[in-house]
């Protein structure tokens, strides 16, 4: 088990006084090196399970375990540190930034991000940096092919690029660092059908080559059919179904009241 | 006691000032500052026109100038902005510009010299406990007939209703049909009134000068953000608490104080309780 | 000559201000308390060199390491508050600095000021004398600042710094330490706005509240956005503006009583038509989010 979940729970209090719980006790355990999809209704609390892990929801109860450390009292960058990436719904690259900018933002690399350290180690520094854009290129390039036009594009805004394109550069970016666990939230939401075909392929690619560990919440069922391999259904606070992604959305359970059929 | 009311009348001028800035904030989300620039414009044209007229006329005509001032105001610069899609901070720093405008020209045409405006009513009357003044109690019978009436209106008319649902998506807003620059006119207009309303009750109790705006204003933000943000009828119990704490202050320190006072309430209200004092927790996704 | 070094020397005060509050707007980090930081520094400097006989360069890091420190609260406000919020905090900041250095009279010697501030001594041994002394001060340190912050912007310091604006959440989860980039930049930032407070107070060898007070820190939110953000002309450009117009409104011979408020309203009317037409500002390079 890489990330373990166990018995999280959470509750806010809403507009008129009432406790409203969320979560109600979720488990949940992630084999090392397997593509898990997070499956569940709107307002299941899926998202906010992302958060739990990632550090930005914090006053929940229960343990979350990566490779057996507690995460609970970390913040967000100590627990991306650890080696967790994350997609974000809806979030794309920083558009002010240049394609390049945004790869090297998301090095694990930080050289050179102490205000003044230029200063003190000129050469080191640009050594690094020239390494961390070969990493860059060189991602760039496994993924989408060489001589892609992202290659061509490094320096120039991401914001010139689609909202697809922005989506996969933000998944392929999560290579730069040494991360083991990531966590893509709606990888394909918003994207076409030809981007949605690369980022399976892309997310399958990296899963196998990079020996990561994926756990992403999708509503596209053919995209969870064709790259997980097992599926956690979400409802009511506990995660109701587990199992091999074919059995879990073929579940009675799940049909009727996730998928409606 | 004296301390109390003297604080609750402070209190509710804070209001009426913030309920003009919030009903611009929340209709727009622009940070007016030039609020300050309207405040201080309302005060000197009711100080220059009573020189000519009855008081009673010159506050009205102060007020319908001001309301003209605050909508020209949105119809020159914010909205200009907007269609040109410049983030709120663009906004703020060119209403910075607005209010630096507004009070110089008045420095310009009136001067810089402290200024009251020459009232001929300043009787005490004892209540028992604590005495009133007539300028004071001018200034409760309004500001009280006014933030009534605005919460009735406001909580019971369809406009009021539109406010608020502006207040939270103005794209949906209009995307369901409704008219946005309708009501972000009638924010303005209402805004300005509500601003000059503050200033021109201000004055008839104490002097003026182009310089003052600015505390006032920020203190009145304070006032809304205590009140809970969001929320314009919080703004008058914001206002009259911090108006409260103000003259309670005034029995230990000297008037000097009072700023720092008011920031340090209002960190400590946004560190340790940001939704404000009539606010709830939200769940955020 | 001495009029043009004077206006020189004030030129380079402004331009160390409006270059030190970039650094943050870089991070688009709007703060509305430049001011309190340049008067902090003014007093402190004034402290130092009142107490204690120390060589230019100590008493210069001493103010700028204390004047950074002060900067904490506004570092915690940024982590904690949003937006409009912590633009708030920041105003909030600034007055009440303001309230303290009028008031407590025991140090600042409240609203009167102090007078008879020491000159600077170079190395403890020579005392700057005139203008020109103060002038080739002032210009080493605008040049040192413009040539370290150049470098800045361009490290991966830099790059983060740039990043933080458009989205916190993400750089967190990038592994950023978000508090950190915000705290070393308002840190720097207060720095030398702490050292352009300590380089004026022993110019003018006198000093009150009056000068660092809100509206200050408005005029010089407004030079730098009319000069421009996220580099390093704009903000020279907009000292520039700013500091020139009032000599030459007096040069063509406007009255003082005209000339003051006139020159407001030129800066407001620059302000509201640069942030329109060009949001970037004159010289500048990014926008302001």
């Amino acid at each position: 088990m890489i990330l373990e979940l166990k018995d999280i729970q959470l509750s806010f209090t809403n507009a008129r006084k009432e406790r409203f719980h969320l979560l109600s006790g979720v488990n949940l355990g992630v084999q090392e090196g397997e593509i898990t999809a997070l499956i569940g209704g709107n307002g299941a609390g899926k998202t906010t399970l992302f958060n739990i892990i990632s550090g930005f929801q914090k006053d929940y109860t229960g343990q979350v375990l990566f490779k057996n450390t507690d995460l609970s009292k970390l913040a967000p960058f100590q627990i991306s540190r650890c080696g967790i990436g994350r997609l974000f719904q809806g979030k794309q690259l920083m558009g002010s930034l240049t394609i390049l900018e945004n790869m090297l933002m998301a090095s694990s690399d930080r050289t050179g991000e102490f205000p003044f350290s230029y200063l003190v180690y000129p050469r080191f520094l640009k050594a690094k940096e020239s390494e961390k854009t070969e990493l860059a290129v060189h991602i760039l390039e496994t993924l989408f092919g060489k001589g892609c036009k992202y290659v061509d594009m490094l320096h120039h805004p991401a914001s010139e690029l689609s909202y697809g394109e922005q989506r996969m550069i933000a998944i392929a970016r999560l290579l730069m660092g040494e991360n083991e666990l990531l966590l893509l939230d709606e990888p394909t939401a918003g994207v076409n059908p030809v981007y949605n075909q690369t980022i399976a392929r892309i997310i399958s690619e990296m899963a196998r080559d990079k020996n990561l560990t994926i756990l992403m919440i999708e509503h596209n069922m053919h995209f969870v059919r064709e790259v997980a391999s097992k599926c956690a259904f979400l409802d009511e606070g506990k995660i109701a179904v587990y199992g091999e992604t074919n059995a879990v959305i073929d579940n009675p359970a799940v049909r009727s009241s996730y998928l409606g059929l | 006691m004296q301390f109390i009311i003297n604080g609750l009348i402070t209190g509710l001028l804070y209001s009426l000032l913030a309920i003009g800035f919030a009903l611009v904030y929340n209709t727009t989300k622009v940070f007016h500052i030039a609020a300050a620039g309207i405040y201080v414009f309302a005060a000197y044209m009711f100080w220059w026109l009573s020189g000519y007229m009855p008081l009673c006329l010159a506050g009205g005509i102060s007020l319908l100038l001001s309301m003209g001032l605050n909508y020209s105001i949105d119809l020159l610069v914010y909205q200009p902005l907007k269609r040109k899609k410049a983030s709120n901070n663009i906004a703020l720093v060119s209403s910075i510009g607005v209010m630096t405008i507004i009070v110089n020209l008045l420095a310009l045409f009136f001067g810089n010299e402290p200024k009251s405006v020459s009232s001929t009513f300043n009787a005490v009357y004892d209540v028992g406990l604590f005495s009133l003044s007539q300028p004071q109690l001018i200034q409760v019978g309004c500001s009280l007939v006014l933030i009534i009436g605005f919460i009735v209106f406001f909580l019971r008319s369809q406009t009021g209703l539109k406010i608020k649902a502006i207040s939270e998506d103005e794209l949906l807003f209009a995307g369901l049909g409704y008219n946005s620059r309708r009501i972000r006119a009638f924010a303005f207009l209402l805004g300005g009134f509500f601003i000059a309303a503050a200033s021109c009750l201000n004055v008839v109790e104490v002097g003026m000068d182009v310089n003052m705006g600015m505390n006032v204003l920020i203190t009145a933000i304070v006032a809304m953000i205590i009140g809970g943000t969001g929320k314009i009828e919080a703004c008058v119990l914001g206002g009259l608490t911090l108006g409260l704490i103000q003259s309670l202050v005034l029995i230990h320190f000297s008037t000097s104080w009072q700023n720092a006072i008011t920031f340090i309430l209002l960190l400590a209200f946004l560190f340790i309780r940001p939704q404000g004092l009539a606010g709830y927790k939200q769940r955020t996704v | 000559m001495e009029y043009i070094l004077h206006i020189a020397f004030m030129l380079n005060i402004y331009i160390m201000l409006v270059l030190s509050t970039n650094v943050t707007v870089m991070a688009n980090l709007l703060t509305l308390c430049q001011a309190a930081f340049y008067g902090i520094g003014a007093y402190i400097g004034t402290l130092f060199l009142m107490q204690f006989e120390l060589p230019i360069i100590i008493i210069a890091l001493c103010v700028m390491g204390l004047s950074g420190l002060c900067s904490i609260i506004i570092t915690l406000a940024s982590v904690k508050l949003k937006g409009d919020y912590f633009i708030l905090a920041t105003l909030g900041f600034q007055m009440v600095v303001y309230t303290i250095l009028y008031n407590w009279i025991d140090v600042t010697n409240g609203p009167f000021g102090i007078s008879g501030i020491p000159a600077l001594k170079l190395l403890g041994i020579w005392e700057l004398q005139g203008v020109y002394a103060y002038f080739a001060v002032s210009l080493i340190a605008v040049l040192l600042m413009v040539a370290l912050f150049a470098g800045l912007k361009l490290s991966p310091y830099g790059r983060a710094l740039r990043s933080l604006r458009s989205d916190e959440q993400s750089l967190q989860a990038l592994g950023r330490d978000v508090s950190f980039l915000k705290g070393s930049a308002f840190f720097i930032s207060a720095a030398f706005a702490g050292l352009a407070g300590m380089l004026y107070a022993s110019y003018a060898s006198y000093i009150d509240p009056t000068s660092f007070t809100l509206l200050e820190s408005l005029f010089i939110v407004s030079a730098l956005f009319i000069g421009g953000t996220g580099n390093i002309a704009g903000p020279i450009l907009g000292a520039l503006f700013v500091v020139i117009l009032p000599e030459v409104l007096r040069f063509i011979g406007m009255p003082e009583s005209i000339a003051a408020p006139l020159r407001q309203i030129i800066y407001g009317l620059a302000l509201v038509l640069v942030m329109y037409f060009r949001p970037q500002g004159l010289g500048g390079k990014e926008i302001i989010k």
